[in-house]
C-alpha cells in the first residue's frame, strides 16, 4: 500500500478524480477466481482470495494515520488527546447549561479552546527547550532540537489563525516563528532555505575563504529574508575579516560587516519579548512604527555611505548591500532570496508590509506570492495554509482529512469553531444527507471507528462516541456487540462501558451471548450466571426444563448430586425466573426425602410432606412432573406409624391426579418414564392415606 | 497495510468470519468444514481448531448463526442442502462441532440462508431454487435442533400473479439487524431467476397482528422490475431517519433510501439515490461496515471496491483494491 491512506475518513471528495486503485499483493498464482469480503471491527476489512492452487486470507486496515508518525507514537497521541478532548466537551456542556443557549460561545470561550489546543499540541512533540548557555561550536549554523512533524505544524497553524486571540495583533510574527520551526518539513517536496543551510553547513569545514563563496552571500540573504536574524549575524561573524591576522588589513571591510550585523540585530519587531531572539521588540503598534521608520532611514543612509566605494573586496560589498536591499524590502531581492511561496510570503510580512493586518489582504498577498513562485508539487501544509487564508472552513477540513487523517479532523474541528459563529453554524448544522448529523459528529464517528479497529485503542472510542448526540450510541452498540465474549476481561470491560453509558439493552444482549457461550461450551455455572444477569427468562426456563428432563425420576437416582450443584449455582437470592423457583423447591423436597429414606423420624417425614405440598400447590410446577413427584413420595403416603398427610392435603393430591388423567386426553401429553404400575400404586397409597387420615381426624 | 493472516488449501471454496472477527470458518469442494480461531482478542493470527467432512459435495457458502444462539454455522452445498453445525460440550464431554439440523432438498435447492432475530426468537430465511422463500423459527433458544416452518411464500408483491415454473440461479437475503426490538423484524430478498416477477428485491416485514410476512417495499424502478438481482445488503442503521439498502443488478449498484413510516397502504416509501457503475459484470458480494457509511463490494472484475456518500449525499467510489501477485 502506498503511504497515502485509503479512505482516510475523507468523506469529502475534493475533485472529480477517479478513485484511487491500490494493489493488493497476495502471492497466489493467478488467476484469482473468487474474492470474498468481511468487515471486522472499525475500518478493518478481511479479504479472502481464492485461486486454483490455494486461498489466502488477508486483513486490510483501511485507515492508517499519517505515515510520518510511528504506530506506537500514534497510540500515545490517541490516548493523550482523550483527556483534553473530554475536558473541553464537559466545559462546553456545563457552559451551555449555564447560559441556557444552544451556542455556548461567549467572548472567553476561546481561552478554553486555547488551553485544549496547547495540551494537544504538546502531545505532538515536546516543547522547545530554551537555547542552551553552553559554548557552542561556532561553525554550527542550524540547530535541530527535535524532528518536527507536519502534524504538529498543521496543528499550530490552525491554532495561530483560529484560536489564539491574544496574538492576533502579531499574527505575521507568529507565522515567521512557525516557518522557522517547520521550514525543514517542506524540504521533502522542494528546495527550502533550511535545506540549503543544512547542505552548506556540511561543506563549511572544507571552505577556506568563506566570503569568496557565492553561496555564503546567497544564504545570508535567504536567511535574512525569512527573519532568521541570529543565523545571519552568526554567519556574518564567520566573515574572514574577523580573523585576527586579517583584522588590521581589512579594517574598513570588517567595519562594514559589523555595521550591517548590528543593524540586523536591531531590527524592530512587533511582538512580545522572546528570549534568545535578536531584534528590538515592541508590543505597541505606535512605538513599533516609529522605530521601524527610524531603522529604515538608518539603512537608507548606510546604503548611501561613501565607505562602500572605499572597500576593495567587491564580493563583500555586493553581498552586504544585497542584505540592505532585503531589509529595505526590495521585491526582486526577496524573490531571489526565497525558495518557495511561503518563504516569500513571510519575507513580505517582515520587510514590505510589516503592518499588514486583516485576513483578506493576507489572502491576496498569498495569491501574489504563489504566482511569483509557482510550484509543480504542493506540500500538504501549503494546501492547508491556502485553505485557511481563503477562509474556507470546508476546504480546511477536507485538507486536514485528506492529508492528515481523521485524528486531526476530529480534534482540530474544535479549533475551527472557536472564533467564528459562521463556522459554528456550518459545522454543527444537522444535515439530512449525512443521516441527520452534523459535520462535527460525522468526523467524530469516523475517528471513533478508526479507534475501534485496533485492540489497543477501541476502549477510548466510547469517549468520542458519547459526544455524538445523534448516532454515537448507535455506533457504540454496534462496536460492543462485535466484541468477543470469550475473554472475561473484555466481557467485563464491555459491561462496564454499557453501565457507564446506560446501554441496558445491549448490556443484557452481551450478557446473554456470554451466557449461551458458556452454557454451550460446558461451563454451565458461568452460563447460568450470565443468563441470570441478562434476565433472560426464556433461556433460564429452558435450562430449568433441561434440568427437569435430566434429573430425578426416582429418589435413588444418582444424578441428584449433579443437578443439586447446578441449583446451588442458580443461587437462592437471585430472582427466581419461572422454572428456577420450582427447581429450588424441588431441590428442598429431594433433600428432605433423602433424609427420610431409611429413617423412621416422623418429624422429618412431615417436613418432606411440607415440601411436597409446596411443590404441588405451586402453579409453576410443570404438570408432567406431578406423577414423578407423587411416585417419589410413595414412602410418605404409606408412612407406617401414622398418616402424615391430612384429609385436605390428600384431597388436593387426589385432585391433581384427576387433572392429570384429563390432561392425558390432550395432544402433546408426554408419559413420564415411570414403572407401569406407578399410577395405580399412587392411587392406592392416596386412597389408603385418605382413609387413615379421616379415621385419625 | 494488507497483512496476510492465513493460507488455505486449494480446494477451499468459501470463508466466513463470525461477528466479532475472531473465528473464521472455511469450507472446501469436498464438503470439509474448517474452523480457525484467533489466539487472543488482540492478535489476528489464527490456528485451526476443527476440520471435518460435514456434507456430501461442494460447500458454496457458510453463514454464522447470531452469537445469541451459540457458535454455529450453516453450510450450504452446491446441491442445495443446508447443514447446521454447532460447537457444544455435551454431558461433560469435550468441546465438539456437531451437526444439529439439515434442511433437505425435497422441494428445490436452497440458494441462500440468513439468520435474523425477531421478537426474541431466531428466524432463518431460506431462498429456494424454485423461487420459494421459507422462514423457519427456532423453538428452543438453547437447542438448534428444533426448527419449525413459520411461513412459506414467493417473492412477489401480488400473490395472485401466475407464472410458470421458476428456475433460480441465485438469491440474496439481508436482514435488517436491530438491537432495540421496537420495530417489526424485516428482511430483504432478491432473486436471479428466469421469472421476472420474482427477481426484484423486496422488503418483507412480519405483521404481528395477522402473524404473516408482508411485502412492504419493492426496490426497483418500474422499468427495472424484471432485472436479475445479484446481491443485496441492508446497511446497519445507527440513527439515520431512513434505512439505506444496496442492490446490485446488471445495470449497476443501486443505493436506496427506505423510509421508516409506512403510507396508508402499509408500504414504506423508497427512493433510489444513486446508480453506480464500477464492477464489470456480476457483483458477487456486498457488505456494509459497522456504521453503515462504507459499502464494500466484490465482483466478476476481480476487484474490491469501496463506496461512500459525500457531504452532499452524492455516492461515489472511494477506493478500489486490485489483487496482484
Amino acid at each position: 500500500m502506498p503511504s497515502d491512506t485509503v479512505g482516510n475518513g475523507a468523506l469529502v471528495p475534493l475533485t472529480g478524480d477517479p478513485p484511487a486503485v491500490y494493489p493488493l499483493h497476495h502471492g497466489l498464482a493467478p488467476p484469482i477466481c473468487r474474492l470474498s469480503i468481511s468487515w471486522s471491527r472499525g475500518n478493518t476489512l478481511h479479504l479472502s482470495l481464492f485461486s486454483s492452487t490455494a486461498a489466502k486470507v488477508v486483513e486490510v486496515k483501511l485507515t492508517s494515520e499519517d505515515q510520518e508518525i510511528p504506530d506506537a507514537h500514534w497510540r500515545r497521541i490517541a490516548y493523550g488527546s482523550v483527556a483534553p478532548f473530554a475536558l473541553l466537551q464537559s466545559r462546553r456542556s456545563s457552559l451551555s447549561a449555564l447560559l441556557k443557549t444552544p451556542s455556548p460561545y461567549h467572548s472567553d470561550w476561546w481561552e478554553n479552546v486555547l488551553q485544549y489546543s496547547k495540551e494537544i499540541g504538546s502531545l505532538l512533540g515536546g516543547s522547545k527547550l530554551p537555547p542552551s548557555p553552553i559554548i557552542e561550536d561556532s561553525k554550527t549554523i542550524v540547530k535541530r532540537d527535535e524532528e518536527p512533524t507536519s502534524l504538529k505544524a498543521a496543528w499550530e497553524l490552525i491554532e495561530i489563525f483560529y484560536v489564539d486571540k491574544q496574538s492576533q495583533s502579531w499574527l505575521p510574527e507568529r507565522l515567521v516563528d512557525w516557518l522557522t520551526d517547520y521550514d525543514s518539513l517542506f524540504t521533502s517536496t522542494h528546495e527550502t532555505i533550511h535545506g540549503k543551510l543544512v547542505d552548506f553547513q556540511k561543506e563549511l569545514v572544507n571552505i577556506q575563504v568563506i566570503e569568496d563563496d557565492s553561496r555564503y552571500w546567497e544564504l545570508l540573504s535567504s536567511a535574512l529574508s525569512v527573519g532568521w536574524l541570529d543565523i545571519v549575524v552568526k554567519m556574518l561573524r564567520l566573515h574572514g575579516s574577523y580573523q585576527l591576522d586579517q583584522l588590521s588589513k581589512r579594517e574598513l571591510e570588517n567595519g562594514l560587516v559589523e555595521t550591517v550585523a548590528t543593524v540586523i540585530s536591531k531590527m524592530p519587531r512587533l511582538r512580545p519579548e522572546s528570549v534568545g531572539k535578536l531584534g528590538e521588540f515592541y508590543k505597541s503598534k505606535a512605538d513599533f512604527i516609529k522605530c521601524w521608520e527610524k531603522w529604515r532611514s538608518q539603512i537608507t543612509k548606510l546604503d548611501c555611505s561613501p565607505f562602500w566605494i572605499q572597500c576593495d573586496n567587491q564580493q563583500t560589498v555586493d553581498g552586504l548591500r544585497n542584505l540592505l536591499q532585503i531589509m529595505l524590502g526590495n521585491t526582486d531581492s526577496l524573490c531571489m532570496a526565497t525558495c518557495f511561496w511561503i518563504e516569500l510570503y513571510i519575507s513580505h510580512f517582515l520587510y514590505i508590509r510589516p503592518f499588514t493586518m486583516g485576513i483578506e489582504s493576507m489572502s491576496n498577498l498569498a495569491q501574489k506570492c504563489i504566482q511569483l513562485k509557482p510550484q509543480s508539487n504542493t506540500h500538504r501544509l501549503a494546501g492547508l495554509m491556502v485553505g485557511i487564508l481563503e477562509e474556507n472552513t470546508e476546504v480546511v477540513l477536507a485538507e486536514c482529512s485528506r492529508e492528515f487523517g481523521p485524528w486531526l479532523v476530529a480534534h482540530a474541528i474544535e479549533l475551527l469553531t472557536a472564533g467564528s459563529e459562521q463556522a459554528e453554524v456550518l459545522l454543527h448544522e444537522e444535515r439530512y444527507n449525512l443521516g441527520g448529523i452534523s459535520i462535527v459528529e460525522l468526523h467524530r464517528l469516523v475517528y471513533a471507528q478508526i479507534l475501534s479497529s485496533h485492540a489497543l485503542t477501541w476502549q477510548i472510542a466510547p469517549i468520542y462516541l458519547s459526544s455524538c448526540v445523534k448516532q454515537g450510541m448507535g455506533l457504540l452498540e454496534n462496536l460492543l456487540y462485535r466484541q468477543s465474549v470469550q475473554h472475561n476481561n473484555v466481557l467485563l470491560k464491555n459491561i462496564e462501558i454499557c453501565r457507564l453509558y446506560e446501554l441496558d439493552g445491549i448490556s443484557s444482549n452481551i450478557m446473554k451471548i456470554a451466557g449461551v457461550y458458556h452454557w454451550k461450551h460446558g461451563h454451565k455455572g458461568a452460563g447460568v450466571f450470565w443468563l441470570q444477569q441478562a434476565q433472560d427468562s426464556s433461556c433460564l426456563d429452558r435450562i430449568a426444563q433441561q434440568l427437569f428432563d435430566s434429573v430425578g425420576k426416582s429418589i435413588s437416582d444418582e444424578s441428584f448430586k449433579q443437578w443439586e450443584g447446578m441449583i446451588e449455582l442458580l443461587g437462592s437470592e437471585s430472582k427466581p425466573a419461572g422454572g428456577l423457583e420450582f427447581l429450588h423447591k424441588y431441590r428442598d423436597f429431594k433433600k428432605s426425602l433423602q433424609k427420610v429414606s431409611g429413617g423412621k423420624s416422623t418429624e422429618l417425614a412431615r417436613q418432606a410432606v411440607g415440601s411436597l405440598m409446596l411443590l404441588m400447590k405451586n402453579p409453576s410446577t410443570p404438570q408432567r412432573f406431578w406423577l414423578p413427584l407423587l411416585y417419589d413420595s410413595l414412602k410418605l403416603l404409606n408412612w407406617k406409624d401414622c398418616p402424615i398427610l391430612g384429609v385436605s392435603e390428600t384431597n388436593l393430591l387426589l385432585n391433581k391426579l384427576q387433572d392429570l388423567s384429563l390432561a392425558k386426553l390432550r395432544p402433546y401429553y408426554t408419559e413420564p418414564s415411570l414403572p407401569p404400575d406407578a399410577l395405580s400404586s399412587i392411587r392406592l397409597a392416596l386412597a389408603t392415606n385418605l382413609g387413615r387420615a379421616i379415621l385419625d381426624e | 497495510m494488507a497483512k496476510e493472516i492465513l493460507t488455505l488449501d486449494n480446494a477451499t471454496t468459501c470463508t466466513s468470519w463470525n461477528i466479532s472477527g475472531t473465528r473464521l470458518a472455511s469450507a472446501s469442494a469436498d464438503g470439509t468444514l474448517s474452523i480457525f480461531d484467533s489466539r487472543d482478542p488482540s492478535s489476528s493470527s489464527l490456528r485451526s481448531t476443527f476440520k471435518s467432512r460435514v456434507l456430501e459435495g461442494n460447500i458454496v457458502k457458510i453463514v454464522w448463526v447470531p452469537p445469541e444462539y451459540g457458535d454455529a454455522v450453516a453450510c450450504i452445498s452446491a446441491d442445495g442442502i443446508v447443514s447446521l453445525w454447532e460447537e457444544v460440550a455435551e454431558d461433560s464431554q469435550s468441546l465438539q462441532w456437531k451437526m444439529c439440523k439439515s434442511f433437505g432438498n425435497s422441494s428445490g435447492k436452497v440458494l441462500d440462508v440468513q439468520f435474523g432475530i425477531s421478537s426474541t426468537s431466531l428466524k432463518m430465511v431460506a431462498a429456494y431454487s424454485d423461487g420459494n422463500v421459507r422462514v423457519f423459527e427456532l423453538l428452543d433458544p438453547l437447542e438448534l435442533r428444533n426448527w419449525q416452518l413459520q411461513a412459506e411464500f414467493q417473492n412477489v408483491i401480488e400473490s395472485v400473479s401466475a407464472f410458470g415454473k421458476a428456475s433460480c440461479l441465485s438469491a440474496s437475503i439481508s436482514w435488517n439487524v436491530q438491537k432495540g426490538g421496537s420495530q417489526e423484524s424485516s428482511f430483504l430478498i432478491g432473486f436471479n431467476s428466469n421469472t421476472s416477477e420474482l427477481n426484484s428485491s423486496k422488503v418483507w416485514e412480519f405483521d404481528q397482528a395477522h402473524q404473516r410476512w408482508l411485502p412492504v417495499a419493492e426496490l426497483a424502478l418500474p422499468e427495472d422490475r424484471g432485472d436479475q438481482v445479484y446481491a443485496v445488503a441492508w446497511a446497519p442503521n445507527i440513527g439515520r431517519p431512513y434505512e439505506i439498502i444496496a442492490v446490485a443488478t446488471h445495470k449497476g449498484l443501486a443505493i436506496w433510501h427506505l423510509g421508516l413510516n409506512p403510507d396508508h397502504d402499509g408500504r414504506l416509501p423508497v427512493e433510489r439515490v444513486a446508480l453506480l457503475s464500477g464492477h464489470q459484470g456480476m457483483v458477487w458480494q456486498m457488505e456494509w461496515d459497522m456504521s453503515g457509511m462504507t459499502l464494500a463490494t466484490t465482483g466478476q472484475d476481480g476487484m474490491v471496491r469501496l463506496w461512500q456518500s459525500n457531504l452532499n449525499g452524492v455516492w461515489h467510489q472511494q477506493a478500489a483494491f486490485e489483487p496482484t501477485s
